[in-house]
Formats: C-alpha cells, structure tokens, sequence
C-alpha cells in the first residue's frame, strides 16, 4: 500500500512547475492548454465547465464533509448543499451504517485508505464517469488509485500530509523527527501538546517515531503502542484537536501535530493578527509520515445522483477547483496546478512538497487492525482525561 | 347544554395522560431498554458498527469497568458532584439574599437579570468562557498589565475549565428553586423563633435551613442530573482532560463504532446517577431525622416527602 | 412612614456576593457581544471594531439554515410539549388514581436519563423503526422529524409537572362550580381549567422552546442530513475554527430571546402574577 501516489516522475514534474509558476503565469492560459490537450484523453472541449446535463439538474445535495474544508461563497455559487460535518472517517462511516441505505446524503469525503471498507459495506454507490467530464481536470498521477482502480467510486478531492507546528520561542532545539516530537512532548512541550483527533493519526505518532511500517498487523506492535501512549504520552496532551492552526497561534498549545493545510491557516492567522511567522516553526514529520488523500464519493441510496454528479463536475472545474486550494491550503491534483494558481499564494511551500518529502510519505490502511487502533485511541483519550 | 351534567366521563382516569403515556413509551421506554439489550452485545469484528447478540454476554461490562474507562465514570462523577456542591454553595446566598434581604418590588427585577444569562444559548455561553479564558485575551493580558500574573493565562483545557463552565451553566438551576422556596417561607415563622429568644443563628440553622430543605434538594438534583450527563461543557473547555462519560459513550457511538460497549457506558453512567440520587435521599433523610430530634417544636411543612417536591422542581 | 431597613454587615456582604455572582453570570455574554464587533478571523482575538460580521452573516448561507432549522425545530416540539405535558398535568392534579405512581416513575426516569443515553436509544430506534424517521417525507417538519421528536420528550415531561404544580396549588372549586352550573366538562375545561393553567403553559411552552434551542445531543444522534442545528453548526466550528460571525449570530439570537422573554413577563403580569410567582413560573419552579 506504500507508494500509491505520486510517482517520481510526477512529483518532479510539479516542482518544475512551481517553479516556474511566475514564468507560466505570464505566458497566460495558451500553456495550460497546450499542457491540458496533452494529457487529456477525452474528447470534450477545454474548457467546457457546468452542468453536463443541460441544466436540469436538481442543484439540491446533501454533502457530508469534513469541518471548514471547502469555500462556502464557491459551494453556494453551485446551488443549494445543506452541510453536515463529521471527525473523522470511523464517524462518518458509523452514521452512514448506522442509517442502513437511508442516510439521506449525496456527498461524502472519505480518505481513500476508507474506501474499500465502505464498498464493501455498501455505504458508496458507482460514479458515472460520463457525467464528470471534468474528471479530465485531475492529474493522471491522482487518478486510479490502489484504494479504487479505475476510480470506480471516488475522485480525488485533495491530499495532504501530517506533521507538527511549534512555537520556537518555547521549544527552542529544532523538531524534524516523530521521535524528537515526542521526546518535546515529554520534554518542554509537556501539558502544552495537541495531537490529532483520529486513530490512525495517534497510533502512527508512534509507529512513525520508531521505524514502525504504520500499516502493521503485528499484534505485538500495536500492544507496544498502547503502551506508549496510553501509560507514557498520554499525561502530556493538553487536547485532542484535529483542527489545531489557528488555536496554537492563539497560545493555547506550544506543540501541535497537524495537517499542513490546517497548520497554513494558522500562519495566516497569525499574520493576519499582526503576530511574526518566524514565532511558529512548521515541519513534515520525519523520516517517515502520512500521506493522505480525501476523495468525492456518491453515497449509496443517494436522493439526488445527478446533481451529485453534477456538483463533483463543478468542483472539479480548474478555476473553481484553485479557488478551493486557495481557501484549504490543500493540494486539489488538478493537472497543471501550477499555471492556473495566483501569483501571490500565502505560503504554498505548505500545500506542494518537494519530491524528496514526498518520498517520505505514506499512505495508511485500514486493515485487520483497525478495530485496535480505535481501541488504542479511545483508550488514550480516557487516560488523558484522568 | 339541557343534558344533565355527567360529573365525571366514562373514560378511565389517566386517559389525559394517554398521549403523553403512548409517546414516551414509543420513545423514551423502548429506546432505552434498547440500549439495555445492546448493552449485552458483541460488536462484529471489522464492520461498521453491527452488533450481534448470540450469545448475550456480559464481557461488554467487564470492558467497561476497566481502569481506562471507570477512571473517567470516577472523574465524571467528581466533577459532578464538586460543581454541584459548588452551585449550591455559591448559590445559597444569592438566593436567600434576593429573598429574604431585600425588598419585594427588587426581587422580580432582580431574578430578570439572573434569567437573562440562562436564557442565553448554552453552547454559546460556553464558548464565551473560550473567549474569556484565551492566553491572548483580555483578562489575560489585564492580569499582566496589574502585574498579578506575569505569563499568559493557561486555564482553558484544563479540568479547572471544566469546573468553572459547568458551575457557571448549572449555577441559575441552583439558585431557581432555593429562591422559589425561600421566597414561599413564612417571615412570621423567623420572627417567633426570634421572639422566642433564638439567635439570629440558631434561627438560621435551626428554622430557615430545615425549612428550605425541599428547595435545596430540588438545587441539588436539578444541578446534579443534567451535569453528570453533560459532556459538551468539557468538550469545549477542556480539551484531552474534558473527557466524561457521556463522551465516552458518544465516541464509541460516533468513532469507534462500538455500540454494544457504549451501551454499557451508558447503563453505569445511569446507574451512577441513580445510585448518587438515592444516596442523597438517604443522607437528607438522616439529616432531617436528626434536625428533628434536636428541635422541640413541629415546624409544619419540613417533613413531607422531599423527593416529590424535588421531582416537581 | 417608611422604615428604612436596617442595614447591616451580613446583606452587605449577601450583596456585594451577588453582585460578584452577577458580574460572573455576565462576563461571557459580555465577552460574545463585545467579540461580535471584532474585526478578527478568530473569534478568541480582538481585532479592532467592525460591524461587517453582522452583514456577513446575511450572506452566510448555511448559518442562515442552521438558524432556520433551530426555530422550526423549537416551534414545532414546544407545542407538541405543552399539549402532551398539559394534558398529562391536568390528569395528575384532578385524575390521581393507581396509575399515578407509575406514570410519576416514568417521568422520574425521563429527568434522571441523561441526554445521551436518550440520543442513543433514539438512534438506534429510529433505523429500527424506519419510515418518517428516515425519510424526509413528513408534511412540514421534513427531515426535521426526528429531532422534533427528539427534543419532545424532556420537555414535555418538565411541562406535565409544571402543570401539575400550578394546578395543585389552585383550588378546584371554581371547576366544581362550573359542573355544577350545567357546563359540559368540554367548557368547563375550555372556559375555566385552561384560562387557570395558561401561565404554566405559557411558561413551559417557552422552557420547552429554550431547550429546543439549546440542544446539541439529541440533535446530533437524531439528526437527518438538512436537519442541522444552530447548535451543531457552532459545536462543528468548536472542532474546527470559531469565528465572530458566531458571535454576532449569538447577539442577535440574544436579543430575539429577550423580547420573547420580556413580552412573556408582560402577559404574565396582566394575567396577575407578582413578579415572585412570575419567576418561580418562569425557572420552572411550579
């Protein structure tokens, strides 16, 4: 499962562009053009972007996502989605079995690691490719994923990676390994850390820290990282917050484990409230870390398919799609991202990694142990609460 | 009209509370024995969230009780019983003083302004304290600038969060019924016991006390049941350590998809509070039989049953 | 001749207590409203005046929803409290009989469970049951159903002892007279027992209304895609980001409680009430 995404080739490809970002953004749209006939493979138009089925589209969904992870003026410019969020996947998962077919729900964001289980539970119905024309949009590199061959049931939404933000001003020894990151937990961030609010994110501090492969079985493995962090980390957490950015530049942790969109907003914050970014250090945990990618997927018994179809269409679109980016600081896998992004984009060696520290990343699984790592995670947080 | 009056109609007596009997059996009863029954179930290995319940078993109360979870039933418990003890602490004089010390035509005006903060949206008031409590906010910085700290305030994801949050959303619960019942006391009954040569002290402790009994039971348990259940209030303000029972029962609901063991959780969380409430009721028992050996004079409407009036609260 | 009241150290100090009390009660809300005007993206930070949160909010779709859906919820599963929670009320003040005692442990279990052994249950149930708690077919409520359902049972239950208490404390002679006058029980209960209850009513209909508002558990195990709450929405931010638009949304919603509250009052007061027997109304206190 290691590996899926990003080959070389593609990663370098991307830096190349970045790059050149300011070149391409001058040279104009002729590029991205010539670069989208290139790679695309259909035979629609460039360019043609709305409804694909001239515009009878019922534009009403019920879309169920992560908190705060898509611009709401982009969404209401596509028509009327009620909004429900959820945690992580095992909540999300859990409300759609628990409504047997009948959740009511359109959209749903699940990581990709997720989707097997929820195909095989019938949770996701099959995309019609054919309604998605601007499913071309997406680089091949983040099409076809190990998760979903032939993307059966999912399009990729963004991907990301984890890492940590700290306050350097109170941890003054650089952090670059998972294993320096606990040691601060234990050390000078002690009582002053938040963690991510997810089993896999937790369980993989500690695989990561100790050269673990975090996808293992290995019972043996999993006891030795409840262990940890039940008896050793869990007394130095000061919160479980998947959403840590904005509220560690605010003072209320010294040391967060994050995701790098998630840690970009609290950057902005922080500037945007006269603070110095230099104050707050940002690094991708080493040497090993999460890759993640979240997914558009139809949920099965859906009350509205085709303005479900429709709305992925739309999301998709490059313009609407950069616009989205630009508010979650998430790497949307359009291709040619490079050309279609502003020229003044806050803090984008956050949102696109150079392909060495892609090379560091990889994905999760959800496996056998799965039922454990929630075991694991619940049973931390009651020890962290004690 | 020319009928004559039937004084009574052929319909059985409860048939008023028929609706009201139908819909809680349909959804309080049968939801909650539901619960019950999940209780005795095992999780299917690897789904996502199905139960079975061949065989029924008891395993999921022995996870439950293991140290991991009763800690936090323990802490749960503590924080409860502390903020309720602290609601009535800091609440008695409030109300014996809005009832007793000032003038009438002050009291309405005076219990508006305390209902206004109640009738605020909970969830907001709560966050408020956020704002409140933030190391970069007002009071923080204030209490540096008057050099009473010299760091930032780290109060906010700490157990002391959670303890001021509960206390200040349950405090108007205590202060309610104290006042209702204090506010109902015969002034005439005070000043006998004053003319009758008691202290201001004795008359206290041995005439209002025992008389306001049902209101501070009342306090007692309309602070007490809603609180130990509650789990929102720690989940704002207190971080890794806002952890109580009912977000243990929530997270195996919402995360771990384990609906048989958070069943479990949830039948001692309710057995807790029972076994809290039926406690209370012995020790106030006691304590009013001790009151009344002590006292030579029936002071009328101290005996009565407090559970009832508590109920009725 | 007025006395002037003595004054001594122990109100002194009961008063200088509630004042503390007071200005404790109030610091958050003074706190939200002041942050409303923040001109700030993180609703914990000041960030000097603005008023624009409150235009904001108008172009904040899912805001203007969530609100939407927290009012309907409350209009609908107050009335459905008060008319169950009335009945039942009545019933046990004039009906007592072997089925009280039960009917009272009933009622007992409603106010000791807490909300989310409820929110489970329901959950569970509602898959079970299926039908209108799944679909989004129910006239009016639409996908709200469950919730309306949901937040029903507590407060209806708070309302069937508040009546009980309000009429327990009246005597039942003028209903006896009314009988005896050749009424009907239909107009004996329409023109004398109704009239006698309405400020109970009145008051648990608007308790009902605030704990509806207030709900974030049952909302959130009950909840349908559509149906979320204001309630919801902020707890989703709390997981997230939280920002003024809250604030001021939470102003606005402050001002709406309190002419709602206010206009309350006055009713009350024409109907008689002192302003003690208001407030016990009020908080519940029968």
């Amino acid at each position: 499962m290691t590996k899926i995404l990003i080959p070389q080739v593609t990663a370098e490809r991307l830096k190349a562009q970045l790059n050149r970002r300011h070149f391409l953004a001058l040279s104009g749209a002729t590029a991205a053009a010539a670069f989208l006939a290139a790679c695309g493979d259909d035979e629609k138009k460039p360019g043609t972007t709305g409804s694909t089925m001239g515009g009878k589209v019922d534009k009403n969904i019920n879309l169920f996502t992560w908190a705060d992870y898509d611009d709401e003026e982009l969404l209401n410019s596509w028509g009327g989605l009620t909004i429900d969020i959820y945690g992580s996947n095992e909540e999300a998962i859990q409300k759609l079995a628990a409504a047997k077919g009948s959740s009511g729900y359109d959209v749903v964001v699940p990581t990709g690691v997720f989707i097997p289980q929820m195909v095989s539970e019938d949770l996701l119905q099959k995309l019609d490719l054919s309604k998605i024309p601007n499913f071309k949009n997406l680089d091949v590199a983040y099409t076809n994923q190990a998760w979903d061959q032939g993307n059966q049931y999912s399009v990729c939404k963004d991907w990301g990676s984890t890492g940590f933000m700290y306050d350097n001003r109170v941890i003054t020894t650089p952090i670059v390994t998972w294993a320096d990151f606990l040691a601060a937990c234990e050390g000078p961030a002690s009582g002053q850390v938040s963690v991510l609010d997810t089993p896999g994110n937790l369980c993989g501090l500690y695989f990561w820290a100790n050269g673990i492969d975090w996808t293992t079985e290995d019972p043996a493995h999993l006891d030795a990282a409840e262990d940890y962090l039940v008896n050793t980390l869990a007394k130095h957490i000061k919160a479980f917050d998947s959403y840590p950015g904005v509220t560690l530049v605010e003072g209320n942790y010294v040391l967060s484990q994050a995701w790098n969109g998630d840690a970009r907003m609290g950057y902005i914050a922080h500037e945007g409230a006269g603070g110095d970014p230099a104050d707050y250090s940002w690094a991708l945990g080493g040497p090993v870390t999460e890759l993640w990618m979240d997914n558009w997927a139809i949920v099965k018994g859906a009350p509205n398919p085709d303005g479900a179809h429709d709305f992925i269409n739309f999301i998709l679109d490059q313009d609407n799609s950069v616009k989205d980016l630009e508010f979650h600081g998430y790497n949307t896998g359009m291709a040619d991202i490079a050309s279609l992004l502003p020229d003044d984009l806050p803090y984008a060696d956050m949102i696109f990694f150079e392909d060495a520290q892609v090379a560091t990343m990889h994905a999760g699984a959800v496996n056998s142990a799965q039922d454990r790592l929630v075991e694991i995670y619940n049973n931390t947080k009651a020890a962290a609460g004690a | 009209m020319h009928r004559a009056p039937r004084r009574s109609l052929r319909l059985p007596k409860f048939a008023l509370a028929l609706p009201s009997w139908g819909y809680y059996v349909a959804f309080f009863l049968v939801p909650v024995v539901l619960i019950i029954f999940y209780s005795f179930g095992t999780k299917i290995p690897g789904s996502a969230g199905r139960t079975e319940f061949s065989p029924l078993t008891l395993d999921r109360y022995r996870d439950a009780i293991k140290p991991t979870f009763f800690v936090v039933l323990q802490q749960t418990m503590r924080i409860s019983i502390t903020g309720t003890l602290l609601c009535l602490i800091i609440g008695f004089p409030v109300a014996y003083f809005m009832a007793i010390r000032i003038p009438a035509r002050w009291r309405g005006i005076f219990l508006g302004v305390l209902i206004i903060p109640f009738w605020t949206n909970f969830l907001i008031r709560t966050i408020a304290w956020r704002i409140v409590l933030s190391p970069v906010g007002f009071l923080s910085n204030w209490l540096q600038d008057i050099g009473m700290r010299d760091s930032n305030i780290q109060v906010l994801n700490t157990k002391a969060a959670v303890q001021l949050g509960v206390v200040y959303n349950y405090l108007p619960l205590m202060i309610f019924p104290l006042f209702v019942t204090l506010d109902r006391l015969e002034p005439a009954l005070r000043e006998a016991s004053k003319d009758l040569g008691a202290s201001r002290l004795k008359t206290f402790l041995q005439v209002t006390l025992p008389l306001c009994a049902p209101g501070v039971i009342a306090g007692l348990l309309l602070v007490f049941i809603p609180l130990s259940g509650d789990y929102i209030t720690a989940a704002v303000l207190g971080g890794a350590d806002g952890n109580m029972s009912g977000a243990l029962v929530a997270s195996q609901f919402l995360q771990a998809q384990n609906q048989a063991l958070g069943s479990a959780i949830a039948v001692m969380l309710m057995g807790s509070i029972l076994l809290v409430i039926a406690i209370v009721a012995i020790i106030s028992f006691a304590f009013k039989a001790v009151l009344h050996r002590m006292r030579k004079v029936d002071i009328p409407g101290t005996r009565g049953d407090d559970l009832a009036v508590a109920t009725n609260g | 001749m007025v006395r002037r009241r003595r004054i001594d150290t122990i109100s002194l100090s009961l008063g200088a207590w509630a004042a503390i009390v007071l200005v404790f009660l109030y610091l958050p809300i003074l706190f939200i409203v002041v942050h409303s005007f923040s001109d700030s993206n993180a609703l914990t930070r000041w960030g000097g005046f603005t008023t624009d949160w409150y235009g904001k909010l108008f172009e904040n779709q899912q805001l203007k929803d969530t609100i939407t859906n927290s009012f309907k919820v409350a209009l609908y599963s107050s009335p459905i409290s008060v008319v169950f929670g009335g009945l039942a009320g009545v019933a046990l003040a004039r009906r007592p009989g072997s089925w009280t005692k039960g009917f009272l442990a009933v009622i007992f279990l409603i106010l000791v469970t807490p909300e989310i052994v409820d929110a489970i249950g329901l959950q569970v149930w509602f898959v079970e049951v299926g039908g209108p708690f799944v679909q989004p077919s129910v006239p009016f409520m639409r996908s709200l159903f469950p919730i309306v359902v949901g937040h029903a049972i507590f407060s209806s239950a708070v309302v069937t002892l508040i009546v009980r208490a309000r009429m327990a404390g009246l005597d039942d002679a003028l209903e006896e007279a009314a009988a005896d006058l050749y009424a009907t029980p239909r107009r004996a209960f329409f023109q004398i027992t109704l009239p006698l209850i309405f400020p109970a009513l009145l008051a648990g209909g608007l308790l009902a209304f605030t704990f509806s508002l207030d709900n974030v558990v049952i909302s959130q195990f009950t909840g349908r895609p559509g149906s979320s709450t204001f309630p919801l929405y902020v707890f989703g931010k709390v997981r997230s980001v939280l920002r003024p638009d809250l604030a001021a949304a939470s102003t606005l919603i402050l001002l709406a409680t309190l002419v709602a509250l206010g206009s309350v009052v006055f009713v009350l007061r024409r109907s008689g009430d002192s302003s003690s027997e208001i407030a016990a109304t009020l908080t519940g206190g029968g």
